[in-house]
């Protein structure tokens, strides 16, 4: 654990995007002839015109040491540059500016089934992948039977993949890419496909492998993987490296600013805006009355609710917020009775979490408003308005186990009579 | 997947404790050679996936190799050689029309799927690192399929000729090492041009229609529904600039003994191929990591 196997200083990308409407810059041209072939040269690679591109820094000023054996966990939002980071370090995009120094052999995971040729047999594609990892004939044939077993293919062997189900696909691609002999396993986000017998799986075996010196870095939104294989994480946020350090910490920190990275202004489906009323946004606030990003399950914390009413005059008016884990329904909650709103205004609806009824998850929240105008319905609603996560102060606490509630139930116990036992 | 040995560049096979460095320069063409001899193996894999592609879904599937040469063949007979009497240098014109086409097909069907290699593969170049060259490199492998079908095609036409009309038309002798240095070279045009145009394609799939008009014309600047002889001596200079012609015409003179041997026209054209093929190979090593990104 001393040497460093994957060194990374500096490193980031550009990214050129189109701007969506250029104005005719005709002065960017280059002039002449030569400017003309210069264009025509660089045509694949950038706009006609030119200048008309916007930069994108998917990834900047990432720098980090990796020693040999180490399963480094990366974290973030969606386009945190998480997924690009694994792209360069396996060479299939490469990097703006900054340096990768690495020894041995590299293996990724970047997507299920990339690499392999649905119209191939199993074998078939075992000998392509290994090729292109740079391996030989007889080392792959040497490496043929582990893969097929630990794929758990069976006779399946010389069917052709485009007959297999996902979880033979990705069964397959883990179990080519881990015998594969790499220094360095690269997964993005692979496990997350597989059912849950697998995932255990390709996790102990990660597990396993590491302490013989594989040094693998993991991409996952499932915290509880990252948290339970990975010796150190990696957090970025938009692009660049926001912490890094020990698992639990940095995951809990990552959570707790999770309701941070909730855009507010983009709400792509579902509209919280109308010429009638808007939905603001929902914050968590603590029984002291201080805004917070992430609730102690130990104290009653109020969620609360802005909205607007722009034009008068409302209707059987309702608001409240479903609240999810993921993307499953845990329960909705909406104000007790329907109110009727004359005139314009700003409101604040509050709602109370009691304490020692939530969970250590990450919860998010769905608001809405529903009303009728003139008689017809509509209604608003603000997608992930709000997500945050909770945390136990009660350190004998042993509801670790997290489910997705952690009510405190009245028990008590009793003696049992003698009739019970007849 | 995989690694590139810059510090270390002495391993044939990529072993798996030497140590790699990846930076935004790109390395040198000889660099890029030698990285591009170690994933040799898999142009087998292409090579044998774009072979697999050709008739993919198609009912009739390989008789397709057949029929898809015949029907031109017999149709440009038709026309060309019996209704508009094109002279063809004293051999029948089926035959003189199949040895031009031989090389014809060999260059327009290696042009057109190295074309379309790099856009074809588009999934596998962007998540699985290897050299691309290799991409538009093993695309070559349908022409070279329809090459040994017209050869065996104006086999089984050599020996029909030899049994109706008692002439056998083939020249044995050093011509054939012509003929055959002609096809090296017509494969080496093929991939020179395609290496351009499959980075246009990647970008924008106007390109393989606008190649096969572009074809079509290329097609009629090359001696291969004409002799040669029939050029005026005063165009004889400007269709050498087409290296195609100068090709077709030593491959026709190599197998079959027909018009006569270039040999300033073959230098011209072969200069001009390794020019094109030179920048092509710039071109391409240049541009290809950053039309990965853009693909």
């Amino acid at each position: 654990m001393t040497t460093s196997i994957l060194s990374i200083k500096g490193l980031g990308k550009c990214y050129y995007l189109p701007q969506p409407r250029p104005q005719r810059a005709t002065q960017s041209r280059a002039p002449g002839f030569l400017g003309a072939v210069r264009r025509v040269w660089q045509w694949p690679i950038s706009r006609w015109t030119g200048a008309e591109v916007r930069e994108f820094w998917a990834l900047r000023d990432v720098s980090i040491e990796v020693p040999s054996g180490t399963v480094l966990g990366i974290i973030g939002a969606n386009g945190a540059g998480k997924s690009t980071l694994l792209k360069i370090i396996a060479r299939v995009s490469p990097p703006t500016q900054g340096r990768v120094a690495g020894v041995g052999r590299v293996v990724s995971l970047l997507e299920l089934g990339a690499g392999f040729n649905p119209e191939g047999s199993a074998r078939e594609n075992i000998f392509m992948n290994a090729a292109m990892c740079g391996i030989s004939k007889t080392e792959a044939e040497r490496n043929f039977d582990k893969i097929i077993e630990f794929a758990e293919l069976g006779n399946f062997i010389d069917t052709r993949l485009k007959y297999y189900s996902s979880g033979m696909y990705l069964r397959l691609a883990f179990s080519v890419a881990i015998n594969m002999n790499p220094a360095i396993l690269l997964a993005d986000e692979i496990l997350a496909v597989g059912d849950l017998n697998f995932q255990e799986r390709c996790l102990q075996r990660v597990e396993e492998l590491s302490k013989q010196g594989l040094t693998v870095l993991f991409v996952s939104h499932d915290m509880e993987a990252i948290i339970r294989v990975s010796d150190r994480v990696l957090w970025l946020n938009e692009g660049r490296i926001a912490n890094v350090g020990n698992p639990e910490e940095v995951v809990a920190e990552y959570q707790n600013a999770a309701w941070a990275r909730v855009d507010l202004t983009r709400n792509e489906q579902g509209r919280h805006a109308s010429r009638f009323a808007e939905l603001i946004d929902a914050t968590l606030v603590s029984s002291s009355g201080k805004q917070i990003g992430a609730a102690p399950t130990t104290e009653d914390v109020d969620v609360r609710i802005r909205f607007v009413v722009k034009e008068g005059r409302l209707e059987r008016v309702r608001f409240g917020f479903d609240m999810y884990y993921r993307n499953t329904l845990l329960f909705r909650s909406t104000h007790q009775h329907e109110e009727e709103f004359l005139e314009p205004g700003r409101y604040e609806a509050w709602a109370r979490i009691p304490k020692d009824f939530l969970s250590e998850i990450l919860y998010s929240l769905n608001t809405f408003l529903l009303f009728s105008r003139n008689g017809k319905d509509s209604s608003l609603i603000m997608r992930n308005a709000l997500s945050f996560s909770t945390y136990s102060t009660d350190e004998s606490s042993v509801r670790r186990l997290r489910g997705l509630f952690a009510p405190r139930l009245h028990w008590k116990l009793d003696k049992g009579s003698e009739v019970a036992h007849g | 997947m995989g690694e590139l040995a810059l510090g270390n560049p002495t391993g044939s096979r990529l072993g798996n404790s030497q140590s790699w460095v990846i930076e935004p320069s790109r390395i040198g063409l000889w660099a890029y050679f030698g990285e591009f001899w170690r994933y040799r193996r898999i142009i087998w894999f292409f090579g044998s996936q774009t072979m697999k592609r050709m008739y993919k879904r198609t009912v009739l599937g390989r008789f397709w190799l057949l029929a898809r040469p015949l029907a031109p063949l017999a149709i440009s007979t038709l026309i060309f050689g019996a209704l508009l009497g094109v002279p063809s240098d004293g051999v029948p014109y089926f035959l003189f029309f199949l040895c031009g086409s031989t090389t014809w097909v060999l260059f327009e069907q290696s042009l057109m799927w190295v074309t379309r290699s790099l856009d074809m593969n588009r999934g596998l170049v962007k998540k699985v690192y290897f050299p691309r060259l290799v991409v538009p490199v093993a695309a070559v492998t349908p022409g070279l399929i329809y090459f040994v079908v017209y050869l065996m095609i104006l086999v089984v036409t050599l020996v029909y000729f030899l049994k109706t009309d008692g002439r056998w038309y083939l020249v044995f002798g050093p011509g054939l090492l012509w003929a055959a240095a002609a096809a090296g070279l017509c494969v080496l045009f093929a991939i020179a041009v395609g290496l351009w145009t499959s980075v246009w394609q990647a970008r924008a799939r106007d390109v393989r229609f606008t190649l096969r008009y572009v074809l079509r014309f290329w097609f009629y600047l090359t001696p291969v529904i004409y002799p040669l002889s029939q050029v005026p001596e005063r165009f004889r200079d400007w269709i050498f600039l087409n290296p195609m012609a100068v090709i077709v015409e030593t491959f026709k003179w190599g197998t079959l003994g027909l018009g006569d041997l270039y040999p300033r026209g073959l230098l011209a054209s072969s200069l001009l191929i390794l020019v094109i093929l030179i920048g092509g190979l710039r071109y391409f090593t240049q541009v290809e990591a950053a039309s990965v990104d853009r693909m």
